[in-house]
């Protein structure tokens, strides 16, 4: 959060997945570790959108990547429907799969060059068919539809598409299998500008569609921002800040958050250009630095934050919430 | 060599095409790209992917391969740059002008200290000595806002982040105090915090030094913060053309005001509906003799599939290529006409509320 704590978490029923305290190293030789994720805390309700937003190196994509287990879990729970995830092996987690689904930043790379895309959108289905309804070809000229795709284009391999058809096409693979949770990473990224806002409205029209709950991790502010009911900052590792999108983009309080938000082309207009102005040295994650893992670069910080890890805590009683022992002054409940 | 007015702008291109052939067939990536630059000025060429903005600047900088076609006229302070490359004259690629590309891994040599590297250009062009031109790369990586540069010159890239590599580049650009400095989606592989640094530094050494600069981005916010002058290029031509502040507020060209309006904005309210581009860039392989866009454009008229329209206009003003450009009578005509229809005339359906500024 740059530091830890669970003052994020909601007490709700309808709260589809929740990643408490989660941790994932890598090992880096010479028994070092890269910290990549340390103690990150959120949860998801069901058919929320939850963005996760950070430069490169801050652990984004290994969350995203721990919650589907891509990546092996070091500690922390990852609790879906109150079945940890992180704990699942075998043929339970073989089960689980099904229902969260991902969606690659390289639309072409994802897809393998020597199918069909008809059967790079049914491989699922005929993996899983006696469990989730056989595949037809009626289901997946219907998947093919629904994301804008001809349905007879279907005998044709990846590479005699665009990458945003690609990505239709990995858009479609994932819905195949009927998932709750959708994750997202970085999904416009290597798009052109002009296609990239007709896959976000793909997204925005299936999650509807299909009642999805969403992870849409991204290094743009922007489409963040357009996607989002709720948003995480992530820095080097940790949470900074957290709480729904409104709030963060109208009173951002993390001095990290305020300097993204400073350094687009752009500005946002609810910070100071000048607050843009860190460093641009982003430390080792083999050897993050105390305390707050941004004090290094935070403009704000004192003798505490290289001693003292600050924890997450409510800011007012709005749905928002900062780990920072000088957060800009939006109204901080007294700690 | 001619006398030059005061006035006359560093860098001229004229009618510049660039074809190349391949087996499916020839590939017309630039066809007709015109455009001046000034001293002390920064001009932008904004585009998508396969719109010929690399290509123009790799063509202005003699590093297209050799089975490029190439046509027009590049003028660099009154001398014929494509002369000068058939010559092989040393000493000015990478001199007078120079480039700094995307990716600053690839464009630094992984097994070589940068210090060395720097060294190299300083040597080869300037014939320093190895001691001095050592001294030089360290004052270099000082303009440059390397943090500790008597250390770092005897690093290697791999042990340097990103931004701090792209620090190195642009002091191997800037060696030879060029006048012309070509940057190539300087910021797109780098993070935002580190894209400000960058784009101020490039600022700055602009300023203090004189020196011109072609911004290639795919970026219209970068475009917008750091351009005097904006050329928006599709499907190998430059679509529109203008000072920076009438591109983005009075634009005339469909496909600018489609471009500006189909990016999500960060004072856009949350879950707004975004305004897409529908379908896609065209292939540049035998593309048909009509305006570019018109099959995605909602302002498309029977004459727009007639022939692609000519830029209006003189170099140096606002020119855009277009038959009926937004926030014109004729423009508006247009989209009326085509709402009324359902349809545009190349077919694409045009509902009531779809975009335009109507």
């Amino acid at each position: 959060m740059a530091g830890t704590g669970h003052a994020q978490l909601r007490d709700r029923d309808d709260v589809l997945l929740r990643v408490k305290d989660l941790v994932v190293h890598f090992p880096a030789g010479r028994r070092r570790v890269v910290h990549a994720v340390s103690e990150v805390t959120f949860d998801v309700v069901s058919g929320e959108t939850l963005g996760i937003v950070g430069e490169s190196g801050c652990g984004k994509s290994t969350v995203a990547r721990a919650i589907i287990r891509l990546v092996d879990i070091t500690a922390g729970e990852v609790l879906y429907e109150g079945r940890d995830l992180a704990r699942l092996e075998g043929e339970d987690l073989r089960r689980v799969r099904p229902q969260v689904q991902m969606i690659f930043q390289d639309p072409i790379s994802s897809l393998n060059p020597r199918r069909r895309v008809r059967d790079v959108i049914a491989e699922g289905l005929a993996v899983w068919g006696d469990d989730i309804g056989s595949w037809s070809r009626d289901r997946i000229d219907e998947l093919m539809d629904a994301v804008g795709v001809e349905a007879r284009y279907g005998a044709r391999r990846p590479h005699e598409f665009s990458g945003g058809q690609c990505q239709r096409i990995g858009i479609a693979r994932a819905l195949a299998l009927d998932p709750k949770v959708l994750i997202c990473d970085e999904p416009v990224s290597a798009l052109d500008v002009s296609i990239q806002a007709q896959i976000l409205n793909l997204m925005q029209d299936m999650k509807r569609r299909y009642g999805l709950t969403v992870l849409f991790i991204s290094h743009d502010l922007s489409v963040v921002k357009n996607v989002s009911d709720r948003i995480v900052v992530m820095y080097l590792g940790k949470v900074c800040e957290i709480g729904s999108t409104a709030e963060i983009y109208s009173r951002p309080a993390h001095p990290y958050t305020r300097a993204l938000l400073a350094s687009i082309p752009e500005p946002a207009p609810t910070v100071e250009v000048s607050e843009g102005g860190i460093g641009d040295e982003l430390p080792s994650a083999t050897d993050p630095p105390s305390g707050c893992r941004f004090h290094t670069r935070c403009p704000r910080a004192t003798d505490v934050c290289g001693e003292v890890e600050p924890v997450t805590e409510q800011v007012g009683d709005a749905d928002h919430y900062v780990a920072c022992h000088h957060p800009a002054a939006v109204e901080i409940s007294p700690r | 060599m001619a006398d030059l007015a005061p006035s006359a702008p560093l860098l001229s291109v004229r009618d510049l095409h660039v074809q190349f052939p391949t087996e499916r067939g020839t590939v017309n990536a630039v066809n007709g790209v015109s455009f001046d630059l000034y001293e002390g000025k920064t001009l932008a060429i904004v585009g998508e992917s396969g719109s010929g903005k690399s290509v123009t600047a790799k063509t202005l900088m003699n590093l297209l391969p050799r089975t490029a076609q190439v046509s027009g006229e590049v003028t660099y302070d009154g001398r014929d740059v494509r002369a000068l490359a058939a010559e092989k004259v040393k000493h000015f690629f990478g001199v007078q002008m120079t480039m700094v590309f995307q990716d600053p891994m690839t464009s630094l040599n992984p097994v070589k200290k940068v210090g060395e590297q720097i060294a190299e250009t300083l040597r080869y062009h300037l014939g320093r000595s190895r001691s001095e031109a050592l001294e030089e790369a360290v004052e270099l990586l000082d303009v440059v806002g390397m943090p500790e540069p008597a250390r770092r010159v005897s690093q290697y890239p791999h042990e340097l982040s990103g931004g701090l590599r792209q620090r190195v580049v642009i002091a191997m650009a800037l060696a030879c105090q060029p006048r012309l400095l070509i940057a190539d989606e300087p910021t797109t592989a780098v993070d935002v915090t580190v894209q400000k640094h960058l784009l101020d530094l490039l600022d700055e050494l602009r300023r203090n030094r004189g020196m011109s600069m072609i911004l290639i981005t795919h970026d219209l916010g970068v475009a917008h913060g750091r351009a005097d002058d904006v050329a928006v290029m599709y499907a190998g031509r430059v679509v529109e053309t203008a000072d920076a502040r009438t591109l983005f507020f009075d634009m005339r060209h469909p496909y600018t005001e489609a471009l500006l309006r189909s990016i999500p904005r960060i004072d856009d309210p949350v879950h707004h509906r975004l305004d897409p581009i529908p379908g896609r860039p065209p292939e540049l392989i035998d593309p048909p003799d009509e305006c570019a866009f018109a099959p995605r454009c909602i302002y498309a008229q029977s004459d727009c599939l007639g022939g692609v329209p000519e830029l209006s206009g003189l170099v140096g003003l606002h020119r855009f290529a277009c038959l009926h450009p937004t926030g014109t009578e004729r423009g508006m005509a247009a989209m009326s006409s085509n709402r009324a229809a359902g349809a545009t005339a190349a077919g694409l359906p045009v509902t009531g509320s779809g975009g335009g500024s109507g």
